[in-house]
């Protein structure tokens, strides 16, 4: 017993010591403020002695744990979020945003606009105005595509057909701009190298049908009949800017090409037999291996989670070693289109503003002038270095011109997981910048510098780009050189995004949802084709898409009307 | 032994004994027993009783920020779109078969694997089966779906060993077709559960009175014999109390598993009650709570229906019952 009570004296004594020490590391004399975080989005953990974060939070007196999205929806988690009223005080909702919103459990940031000009700084008042609330006021800021000064966009960070740039390569890097082509050239490297140097048989082409991310196998007719992503329908200007006309992409001739086209590939089996099952885990596990030639996906949701993989050394069958990425299994875009030779837009130009969701304040904040002032003190350009480079000596150099850059060693500790869990902080769900750093000269993201840009890239990758004349992926998907921006209702799926079942089209786009999950991967692992896509159309047109694509065109002309109200031309 | 002749000894008893008037004496004398079932009764009315003041949202557009005070009455609105979508009659066909499937399946492969397993004579052997066998109940289900859904790629384990065998030539999607989602389903819970739902049934087999199987093993019967007349039923009383616990529990078919196991092309096959709930009352910007208060008012309408009526079945055909 009386051991006992020692031990647990001893114990407590111990803690409160450590947290007296873990105290005193906060700098400014004061205690360091813990905040959570929310984001709707899957995401990898840092550890809770990040070095960055505590250099962060000696500076700002703030630390923020954030915690990810883990095997749920965005809507549930947000769901039982709200719920339970146990709220972070950070949180990125996602497409909860909006409910968050109407359950009045989001701090307003007017007030504080005017207080922190760096957070007023990251959009124009028009801009701030596409955030208003129904009440008039701002909740949530987005904080990505956001360039400061000038757009320095050297990724693809949207869709694209994406093929391994050892395929191309094997072929003296062929142009490709067609669904036929790109099929066959997977199918011809498949028969050729149907192997990885471990041993492991290659893919040609795989496709994400889980949850929202479907979009994977859902969308592509819309891009190959050359539209930009309004993701819920195509928006025809053929009778002018002013004349915009909403069209269902689902049930055009194109839809039907593509997936007839798919389905053959299916039978012949040149796509993974597993597609349809497989959650977005395999999915990643199984473009991890190297062994999946071409995909249709966006950067963004498969490309982080690759890297390391790629980054790794693997043992051969003859017992050398081997790096995925200097195998050139990286990926590079390519925009293609139904038929050869048609105009695109695969990539978009211009920032792109999605105002339905970004990160938001919680009532549950206890001290909400300190969380606006820390997400304000995130955009200073030091913290925001911090960020995004690192510590200077340690993850980047600067050269006699004042440029950051890095050596090897620090580019390979940028892609190893195990270093950005422990060592780098980048409050990724938070406001940041692209472009030019505030200093005139340096990038804001090291991505977007030309010079670091090409010296991440794998030599297979930078070899491709080069035989084909690009500077970056951007120049590689090629897309016709139009600016979003000045269409007034792009992006519509920041509308779609937000659609509740409340009216008749909103139920419609839910069904329409559901009847494409089942029926997508029936199609294309389909023994009938012309049957099969027969009653989907039937299915399809039973949950009345019509009431949606009605919804939408309103939309587009109301924006457009509010737009050419605020003085929008032509 | 003992057990079982106490037990039949004191129901006797029971039944044929007067009930005592409640007097205040009598109330003093008991006064620390009626304190201590007092306790429960509180616990049961707070815990059980008061949350169901909720199902009032059933009757209203509840919006979360107005409180069941401030919201809405609407009638049986969310209750004429639960019935008038297809999709909802699809679900309750789903939990319905599905919980019917498992209550049949685990129930007899428990017997059955308490059976074979009370046969066994050597104890170590038993023992370590026993514990194997129940290990996976205590199994998240989350890694229990890996592992079927592992299993049955087309590079898992069973395509495997079916293209090995020379059963199938190519892999076959099983996790593809609809007709294979319920066996799935079963199958898990057999997998995961039946160990651990044998466990009463091996209970109940040891409180048997070894007098009769060593006069019937006089008598010359023999290992089946012994089973079929002696042991099953012994165990009716188990089998059937514990069966009409379950019935209630049938449209408790399941969620995670289904929700982890299910894709697009199976959804119409895989869907149960709570899911729907879920994706169409709790979704990101549809926080229907007062659809998802009438579904679950739905089920345990259902439910205590089942429990009702197969009780009094029981109690018609005198058989064990609940009450």
């Amino acid at each position: 017993m009386k051991t006992k009570k020692i031990l647990s004296l001893a114990l407590a004594s111990l803690l409160v010591a450590s947290s007296v020490a873990a105290c005193n590391k906060g700098g400014n004399g004061g205690k360091v403020t813990e905040f959570t975080m929310f984001a709707a989005m899957a995401g990898k953990e840092k550890e809770s002695d990040n070095e960055i974060m505590n250099l962060i939070a000696e500076k700002t007196g703030v630390k923020v744990k954030e915690s990810w999205l883990t095997g749920q929806e965005a809507g549930e988690a947000i769901g039982s979020i709200i719920a339970s009223g146990k709220l972070p005080d950070f949180i990125d909702g996602g497409d909860g945003s909006v409910t968050l919103y109407e359950n009045h459990l989001l701090v307003a940031w007017d007030p504080y606009l005017e207080k922190y000009p760096n957070l007023k700084e990251m959009y124009t008042d028009e801009e701030w105005d596409k955030f208003r609330m129904d009440d008039g006021k701002i909740y949530w800021a987005n904080v990505f595509g956001n360039h400061y000064k000038q757009d320095t966009t050297t990724g693809q960070n949207g869709e694209a057909f994406w093929i391994q740039a050892r395929v191309l390569e094997a072929y003296g890097y062929p142009t490709i701009t067609s669904l036929d082509e790109y099929f066959d050239l997977l199918e011809k490297y498949a028969k050729e190298n149907p192997t990885l140097p471990n041993g492991t048989p290659v893919i040609p082409y795989t496709c994400l049908c889980e949850d929202w991310k479907y979009y994977c196998i859902e969308n592509a007719p819309m891009f190959l009949d050359g539209y930009p992503n309004d993701g819920c329908c195509i928006v025809n200007i053929d009778e002018g800017k002013t004349n915009p006309k909403v069209v269902d992409y689902n049930t055009t001739p194109t839809a039907e090409k593509y997936f007839r086209k798919l389905n053959e590939e299916y039978n012949k089996g040149a796509i993974d037999p597993d597609f349809a099952i497989q959650t977005y885990d395999e999915y990643i596990a199984k473009l991890s291996t190297g062994a999946v030639l071409g995909l249709c996906d966006q950067y963004w949701d498969f490309a982080y989670n690759i890297m390391g993989p790629f980054a790794s050394e693997l043992d051969a069958s003859d017992g050398s070693k081997f790096r995925l990425d200097q195998l050139g299994c990286d990926y590079v875009p390519l925009g293609l289109t139904i038929e050869a030779g048609m105009e695109q837009q695969w990539h978009t130009y211009g920032d792109e503003l999605n105002q339905s969701s970004g990160v938001a304040v919680t009532t549950s904040c206890k001290n909400p002038d300190l969380a606006f002032e820390f997400l304000s003190r995130l955009l200073d350009q030091d913290i925001h270095d911090l960020r995004f480079w690192g510590i200077e000596g340690q993850d980047y150099l600067v050269d006699e011109n004042g440029m950051y850059y890095r050596d090897e060693t620090m580019r390979e500790n940028w892609k190893s997981d195990s270093y950005k869990a422990k060592h780098t902080c980048e409050y990724s769900y938070m406001p940041q910048w692209s472009g030019i750093s505030k200093d005139g000269k340096n990038y804001m993201q090291p991505g977007e510098s030309p010079s670091e840009f090409l010296a991440t890239l794998s030599k297979p990758l930078s070899d491709c780009f080069t035989a084909y004349g690009c500077g970056n992926y951007v120049d590689m998907v090629g897309s016709a050189n139009v600016y979003t921006t000045d269409l007034p209702w792009y992006p519509l799926w920041s509308w779609s995004n937000n659609l509740s079942t409340d009216t008749e089209g909103g139920v419609a786009w839910k069904n329409m949802g559901e009847v494409k999950h089942k029926w997508l991967p029936a199609v294309v692992m389909s023994k009938d084709f012309d049957t099969d896509w027969k009653a989907y159309m039937e299915a399809y047109n039973a949950v009345n898409p019509q009431a949606f694509l009605a919804e939408a065109q309103a939309e587009v002309d109301a924006r457009l009307a509010t737009a050419q109200a605020n003085g929008w031309t032509e | 032994m003992e057990n079982s002749v106490s037990k039949s000894n004191f129901r006797k008893m029971d039944s044929e004994e007067k009930k005592p008037r409640l007097s205040a004496k009598e109330f003093g004398r008991q006064k620390v027993l009626v304190i201590i079932s007092a306790i429960y009764v509180v616990y049961g009315l707070i815990f059980y009783y008061l949350p169901l003041v909720g199902w009032i949202m059933a009757f209203q557009n509840f919006i979360y920020a107005d409180g069941i005070t401030g919201s809405k009455f609407v009638g049986l609105d969310k209750f004429i779109f639960l019935f008038s979508d297809v999709k909802f009659l699809r679900v309750i066909r789903n939990t319905f078969c599905m919980g019917l499937l498992n209550l049949v399946f685990s129930t007899i492969f428990a017997i059955i694997f308490a059976l074979l397993l009370n046969e066994v004579r050597n104890k170590w052997f038993k023992k370590s089966i026993q514990t194997i066998s129940y290990l996976p109940h205590f199994l998240s289900w989350i890694i229990v779906v890996s592992i079927v859904h592992d299993a049955l790629t087309s590079t898992g384990i069973i395509n495997d060993l079916l293209m090995r065998f020379h059963i199938i030539s190519e892999p076959y999607p099983f996790m593809a077709k609809p007709a294979w989602f319920w066996p799935i389903v079963t199958l898990s819970n057999l997998w995961k559960e039946t160990g651990w739902n044998a466990i009463i049934y091996l209970a109940a087999i040891t409180s048997i009175d070894p007098a009769l199987y060593e006069s019937a093993s006089i008598d010359g019967a023999g290992r089946f014999q012994r089973i079929a007349y002696i042991t099953l039923p012994s165990l009716r009383p188990t089998i059937l109390i514990l069966l009409l616990m379950n019935v209630g529990n049938v449209l408790n078919a399941g969620f995670e598993l289904q929700y982890l196991l299910t894709n697009g092309l199976v959804q119409d096959w895989s869907r149960t009650i709570d899911i729907y709930i879920l994706e169409w009352a709790m979704d990101a910007r549809n926080m229907d709570y007062s659809l998802g208060t009438a579904a679950g008012i739905f089920k345990t309408v259902v439910s205590i229906s089942l429990i009702l009526i197969f009780n009094s079945i029981a109690k018609r055909k005198g058989e064990e019952r609940l009450f």
